[in-house]
């Protein structure tokens, strides 16, 4: 079993920004928990993300849904947002719905990193 | 099975179908059965049925298994048909039917039961031990036959049971009182009288019939209730009625596909007798009832000139027997019906049907036993009845009153019939899908449960995305805890407020008065104002403020002291809607919170059924929910690379079906929570058929429907359709009765094009 204050996703910081990384398969439960990780990056202090896709094979529209969201909640937090190896049929279905109008793509973690770079500011510990 | 029926030698006397077949009353008979045991000797058993609820098939099966035990008991069976117009040869009918029964037992020879002899061929029949007895009783009959006194002579013939000898059986008599009519010709009051023969004791006695009349006439024949026991039969079940409609249509070789049956079932309200008069009208114009058109056209068929034209115009005739009287009634009764106010005043009918008060006072009395209105003595309220009657009342209307042309009533009745089929059966699969509510909340008693379950927002913030697993033992340890009251009555919101009818549906706005911790005091009383709204997404601020505002004034006008609101939304409610909750000390729970709720105070059902296809042809059905979306994704990319699709395209297919099924869950309120998945390979192409039972969304018939959403959200949930019409070659979406049914196809193409 998890523990209590357990990352329900892969995570970790890189100074301000937080890269999260998503699952095999983005639906309801995995859009969730990368959101609440999010929620949590950003609570912390977190500038920037990057959620990366490397691992996605298979999304639905209920996980883009709430990728949607948690654009949104990084628009508010004026975080930057990046996402990173994202396979082609899953940028396909992101633009299908519109999702590329609203963040940047990276090649993969490096370059999202790069690109946000130029937003860093001081480094926070959590 | 029970004692009676087990049985080898077992022998059908006046059941028309066999014990195996009887479904649907397992409970009653076992009352009745259990009403023959020497405890009850000497008590009666009233059936109280609802109109159309069916019970002499129930007292028929009754009688075979007391038959066929062979002990003391000695099973009478009676039915009071209308073919009998007076008290007195209705109660001649049972002397003689009581005879035969009796001898027919005695003998042991089930024929006698049912053949047809006179009282000499009785007499003659009788064994030598009884034939004394016999005897006396008829000839003491033929004098009393002459004579004037019809009182008299009723309650000897209905009194008959009394003179056998001790020794010689312990009579149940089982009188079917279904078609008892308490107004037939004469100066006795048939219904009246039987009770007072049988319901002062010394009998033991099962009667059945309409349970405004029954209980009407236990009080006026002054009835020892002490002796009384009382059995409501009530409308059968969905689950009972379906099984019933299944081996009726066996029986009577009749054709029927699932989703016929299961609209019979609604359209009939679980009535055995409307689903059996039905079944035998199908079979006698050998009809197939394999769609919603099938079944309506029949429907039609039966108001227009079948057994259910002719059920209503007896019970019409009955109510009132004068034509210029009936076709005022018509009239009156559709036209109150339709109206806005369907309450009027006795004054308003009599001055409408043109007759006496007494008349009236007849009329009004029929009426109101048979269900059709509900009259208190100074109010009459119409609309009620079960639906073929008020189609039956329409069609009269139409055709007799206004005159209008047979071809374009039958027209309009069967179209008004398929439109109203699928609205039918939504609202029942809606009901199944929200009856957790009023289940769970009539389950209220004093638990403990965690007080996060009420509020959205702390829900939201601690246990959103969590796995279940974790979410579950992650609420075990909470340790705030809120403690729900006793529920000692729940209603529909629209019991308290008619108006409440436009804005909710019956099940899905409730009231339950309760008390804190069980204990019984003002203080302690708390009224629950709950209700389960339509969303798809979040609901926000003014959603939650109009219903907090509406309950709130519900409260003010019944003088409500005490009362909780408590909001149900399937995605929650907005951070803004969450605080207007809290600060109104409303509560607000997602239909997540509802489920974990609802698991930790009853156990809710779980459904999983899986099978496999054929040829090039596969059919594997998943269970709705669990990700099982991949199960059929995965099955459709094993199946697509026997057909060489690219990996692109492969993956598109996936998406799809997963968009699908996502959409089969969400929106169908599917009563088998079963997602059917037909995958056919042709040569150049694979066609997916995603299908499931239930509602039709809203959102592919291009009709918006009633959400609390807003556009860009509604946008954003249909996102499903728009991802499957990109990736697939051809969507094709097809309405069937009972669901939807979307077919996609994709062809494969090679890497060139």
């Amino acid at each position: 079993m998890d523990k209590p204050n357990a990352p329900l996703v892969r995570s970790h910081c890189v100074g301000t920004t937080a890269v999260v990384y998503a699952s095999d398969y983005l639906n309801r439960l995995t859009g969730e928990k990368i959101e609440r990780e999010c929620r949590r990056q950003l609570d912390c202090g977190c500038r920037a993300l990057v959620i990366d896709f490397s691992d996605t094979k298979l999304v639905n529209s209920i996980g883009i849904s709430i990728l949607l969201g948690i654009i949104d909640v990084a628009e508010k937090c004026g975080a930057r947002i990046v996402f990173s190896e994202v396979n082609n049929q899953t940028v396909q279905l992101f633009e299908m719905l519109g999702l590329t109008r609203h963040v940047a793509l990276a090649k993969d973690e490096s370059e999202a990193l790069l690109t946000l770079s130029g937003f860093e500011t001081t480094p926070i510990v959590h | 099975m029970n004692r009676g029926s087990s049985s080898e030698n077992f022998r059908r006397i006046l059941g028309r179908v066999a014990p195996s077949d009887f479904v649907g009353r397992t409970d009653e008979l076992a009352a009745v059965m259990a009403h023959a045991a020497p405890d009850n000797a000497g008590r009666g058993l009233l059936l109280l049925m609802e109109p159309s609820a069916g019970v002499s098939e129930l007292l028929r099966q009754a009688y075979d298994r007391i038959f066929n035990q062979r002990n003391e008991v000695i099973p009478i069976y009676f039915a009071f048909t209308r073919n009998e117009t007076t008290a007195v040869s209705a109660a001649i009918e049972f002397l003689n039917t009581f005879l035969q029964q009796y001898i027919a037992f005695r003998r042991n020879e089930p024929f006698v039961s049912n053949a047809t002899l006179t009282l000499q061929d009785l007499l003659e029949l009788a064994l030598p031990a009884d034939h004394e007895w016999v005897e006396q009783l008829v000839e003491s009959y033929a004098r009393l036959r002459f004579s004037n006194d019809d009182k008299a002579l009723v309650r000897f013939c209905l009194g008959a049971p009394q003179r056998i000898p001790a020794g010689r059986g312990r009579p149940l008599i089982m009188l079917d009182g279904a078609q008892l009519a308490d107004y037939l010709n004469g100066v006795v009051v048939l219904g009246t009288e039987v009770l007072r023969v049988f319901g002062r004791g010394g009998f033991t006695f099962v009667l059945a019939g309409l349970r405004r009349q029954i209980l009407a006439a236990a009080h006026e024949a002054e009835c020892n209730f002490e002796l009384l026991d009382l059995l409501r039969l009530k409308r059968l079940s969905a689950k009972e009625a379906s099984l019933l409609v299944e081996h009726v249509a066996q029986r009577q070789h009749v054709v029927t596909s699932e989703a016929a049956r299961d609209l019979l079932v609604q359209q009939f309200a679980g009535s055995p007798f409307f689903i059996n008069s039905f079944l035998q009208a199908a079979r006698e114009k050998r009809v197939a009832l394999n769609s919603y058109l099938d079944c309506e056209r029949l429907y039609v068929d039966e108001l227009f000139g079948g057994h259910l034209h002719r059920h209503f115009v007896y019970l019409l005739e009955e109510i009132s027997p004068r034509l210029e009287t009936r076709h005022l009634l018509i009239r009156l009764l559709w036209e109150a019906a339709a109206g806005e106010d369907q309450v009027s005043s006795f004054e308003v009918w009599r001055k409408r049907l043109h007759i006496t008060a007494g008349e009236l006072q007849e009329v009004l009395h029929r009426l109101h036993v048979q269900e059709f209105v509900n009259w208190d003595g100074t109010s009459v309220e119409a609309g009620t009845g079960p639906q073929a009657w008020k189609d039956y009342l329409k069609t009269r209307y139409r055709l007799d009153v206004l005159g209008e042309p047979r071809a374009l009533v039958v027209a309009d009745a069967l179209a008004d019939a398929l439109k109203r089929a699928p609205h039918t059966m939504a609202r029942h699969y809606k009901q199944i899908a929200r009856i957790s509510l009023r289940e769970i909340i009539s389950r209220f008693n004093t638990q403990r449960v965690p007080a996060v379950l009420f509020d959205y927002a702390t829900f939201s913030r601690k246990y959103k995305g969590l796995e279940p697993e974790r979410l579950a033992s992650d609420l075990d340890a909470d340790t705030e805890q809120f403690k729900l009251p006793q529920t000692v009555h729940l209603a529909s919101c629209v019991a308290f407020n008619s108006d409440m009818r436009q804005i909710s549906e019956d099940e899905r706005c409730l009231v339950a008065h309760t008390f804190e911790d069980g204990i019984y005091s003002d203080a302690q009383e708390v009224v629950w104002l709950i209700a389960d709204l339509e969303s798809k997404l979040e609901v926000d601020i003014e959603v939650a403020r109009a219903w907090v505002e509406r309950f709130e004034s519900l409260a003010g006008r019944l003088g409500f002291s005490r009362f909780q609101v408590w909001l149900i939304s399937n995605e929650g409610f907005t951070e803004d809607a969450s605080r207007l909750l809290a600060r109104r000390k409303a509560f607000g729970s997602s239909r997540r919170q509802l489920e974990l709720l609802a698991a930790r105070i009853s156990e809710m059902p779980v459904n999983s059924v899986v099978h496999t296809g054929e040829a090039n042809e596969f059919l594997v059905v998943v269970p709705m929910g669990e990700d099982n979306e991949l199960i059929a994704a995965s099955t459709a990319e094993q199946i697509a690379k026997r057909l060489t699709f690219r990996p692109e395209a492969i993956n598109q297919i996936k998406t799809a079906i997963v968009e699908a099924c996502i959409n089969a869950s969400e929106h169908s309120f599917s009563p088998d929570r079963k997602i059917y998945q037909r995958f056919r390979l042709e040569s150049d192409r694979l066609v997916v058929t995603i299908s499931s039972r239930g509602v039709v969304p809203t959102n592919l018939n291009g009709a918006s429907g009633h959400s609390d959403t807003t556009e860009a959200a509604e946008e954003r949930r249909g996102w499903g359709l728009k991802l499957i019409r990109t990736l697939m070659d051809e969507v094709e979406f097809e309405r069937v009765d009972d669901g939807t049914s979307l077919r996609m196809t994709k062809y494969v193409r090679d890497t060139a094009s």
